[in-house]
């Protein structure tokens, strides 16, 4: 690792960022930059240009349009509104009120997607207009969104927790998946203590009791919508098809209840729906891409087999690695992307964890949890953007009212790390 | 020639994105009917996420849509540096890094395992949104000249 490159690539992401450079073309320009110490202009501006095509090329990454696509024909197809109807009869008289349903409806379509930008998009999609209709503050509705977004990463089903399996090589998908269930819960927890405290203290209105006869009929106008939930789980969990496929699905299915069945939307307004839907995808890949080569020139200049020599120095003391190596990933996951995070630093850092007698299902779950933190938190954090896509809110607003979140979520992350029972006591009981 | 542009891009997205879902839906159907699954559908979608990617990007440019973090007061002088760093990446990165790309993919001759499609066709997306996003900088000075 030459430290000259690797301040340079920061120095100059940091700057552009600063600037009001888009994120996309600063991490892109960084790497860039970098590049040009150890190549010439040609082949570096080649390696950039291949990285992102190439980061691009990946059949998981085709859920996110199509569940951004889903998501706003739920919203306009009037779904969403019986969804949230349904959801305000069942928690909306809390304390807490619609950010409770927020979260709530996070932590569902969460069991059902396994994608944080998915949930950030079906759930704030709908959610946030209606937050701010009830006169909630955009960016708390867009924090509030984003980080509960989050725990459909620690939910199964989720891909990040296939990708550290791949990574760690061999790790049980299924023992990681039902670990995944109560830390995912915890967090859902720990964000509706923060976001009900903070929501009856600006007086934000509470629904009035709803009537069970009531309640029932909002269960039957929602159960249409209800009955995608249960097509794409069923799909996902039964093996049926691939969450990319359920994503195709799901368009298909909210189409038709948006078009024929509901009639809110009209064959008309379909171009304008597929149009939004693709630039608030294509917004968020562009930063995938370029994050993909920013990625790859960390690797090229071996960055983390530097992290792994220093880990040495430590010796061994459970609480002290495992403290020191959450505050490395908690930064790591401030600048990183969450799938090359878990690509590069698994195999330097489950070694060193499991010397000192760390569980690799365990320690997948602290890593995701840990590294979720990260996709809410600027410089880069491809969830928050997209909440912020999403909800037209800004990313320093939206930044300021994660904080208290931030704290639940660090609260969370410390319990699961030092009490490993949280996400292995699941998986021992059923004995995987 | 805005307008001309934006219409063009609109179209050409609409119809990506609704043909990736077309071809998705199509490729879970057949696997039914058929239990038979497709090869060629997979490689299909995921090339057309590459286009439509960049093509998208390309149009949030025009339409301001990219995310950036504001902590600096905005100025003329400001937003001529993130125009010109735009630029800079637009050009370089895309338009000359995509073109040498597609020029080198192609000499290669690789092709794509199910479709045998050459590989360089899927990275013409690259140059072209360079271009695109060039346009649309240019517009926007001339827009801001007058």
């Amino acid at each position: 690792m030459d430290p000259v490159h690797t301040l340079l690539l920061l120095g100059i992401f940091i700057t552009l960022l600063v600037l009001g450079v888009p994120i996309a073309v600063g991490i892109a320009l960084s790497a860039l930059v970098t590049l040009l110490f150890t190549m010439g202009l040609e082949t570096a501006s080649i390696t950039v240009a291949q990285r992102i095509a190439t980061g691009l090329d990946r059949f998981t990454l085709l859920a996110i349009p199509f569940f951004i696509l889903s998501g706003q024909l739920m919203n306009r197809g009037g779904s969403a509104r019986r969804l949230v109807d349904l959801a305000r009869a069942l928690v909306g008289m809390l304390p807490g009120g619609l950010a409770y349903v927020n979260i709530v409806a996070g932590m569902l379509f969460g069991a059902i997607s396994g994608s944080a930008a998915a949930a950030v998009a079906a759930v704030g999609g709908f959610m946030i207009p209606r937050m701010r209709e009830q006169g909630y503050d955009t960016s708390f509705s867009a924090a509030v969104n984003v980080s509960s977004a989050t725990t459909s990463l620690i939910i199964p089903p989720s891909n990040i927790l296939i990708v550290y399996a791949l990574a760690s090589g061999g790790v049980s998908i299924a023992a990681l998946f039902v670990a995944g269930y109560l830390p995912g819960l915890l967090v859902g927890i720990a964000l509706m203590a923060v976001a009900g405290f903070i929501a009856k203290k600006r007086g934000y209105p509470v629904d009035a009791p709803v009537a069970p006869r009531e309640i029932f009929r909002r269960f039957l106008a929602a159960l249409p919508s209800l009955f995608l939930v249960v097509l794409v789980m069923g799909g996902i969990i039964g093996g049926t098809f691939t969450a990319t496929e359920a994503g195709a699905i799901a368009v298909v299915y909210s189409f038709v209840l948006a078009v024929p069945v509901y009639r809110e939307v009209t064959l008309r307004d379909i171009p304008k729906v597929l149009v939004d839907a693709a630039v608030t995808t294509s917004i968020v890949l562009l930063l995938v891409g370029t994050s993909m080569a920013f990625s790859w020139v960390l690797a090229y200049e071996r960055i983390q087999q530097f992290v792994g020599e220093s880990f040495a120095l430590l010796g061994g003391s459970p609480i002290a690695t495992l403290l020191s190596i959450n505050v490395i990933l908690l930064v790591v996951g401030t600048v990183l992307d969450m799938t090359q995070a878990v690509l590069i630093f698994t195999p330097i850092l489950l070694p060193v964890v499991q010397s000192i007698g760390v569980d690799p299902v365990h320690f997948g779950i602290v890593m995701v949890l840990n590294l979720c933190i990260g996709l809410c938190t600027p410089p880069v954090g491809s969830v928050l953007f997209l909440g912020c896509s999403v909800s037209g809110a800004r990313i320093t607003d939206v930044s300021r009212a994660l904080i208290p979140l931030y704290i639940a979520m660090v609260v969370a992350l410390l319990l699961v790390t030092f009490l490993p029972d949280i996400a292995l006591a699941l998986p021992r009981w059923l004995g995987i | 020639m805005k307008a001309i542009v934006d219409r063009f891009l609109e179209g050409a997205l609409a119809a990506i994105l609704g043909g990736m879902v077309l071809v998705v839906s199509w490729q879970v159907l057949t696997r039914f009917l058929l239990r038979q699954p497709s090869s060629i559908t997979e490689e299909l979608v995921r090339f057309a996420l590459v286009w439509l990617a960049l093509l998208g990007a390309s149009y949030g440019f025009g339409q301001r849509a990219h995310l950036a973090i504001d902590l600096l007061p905005r100025g003329p002088k400001l937003d001529l540096i993130v125009r010109l760093a735009v630029a800079v990446f637009a050009s370089v990165v895309l338009v000359f890094g995509g073109w040498r790309l597609v020029d080198i993919t192609l000499a290669l001759g690789q092709s794509s395992a199910a479709l045998q499609v050459e590989r360089g066709y899927v990275y013409v997306v690259l140059p072209l949104s360079g271009l695109l996003i060039l346009f649309y900088i240019v517009i926007d000075f001339h827009e801001r000249a007058r």
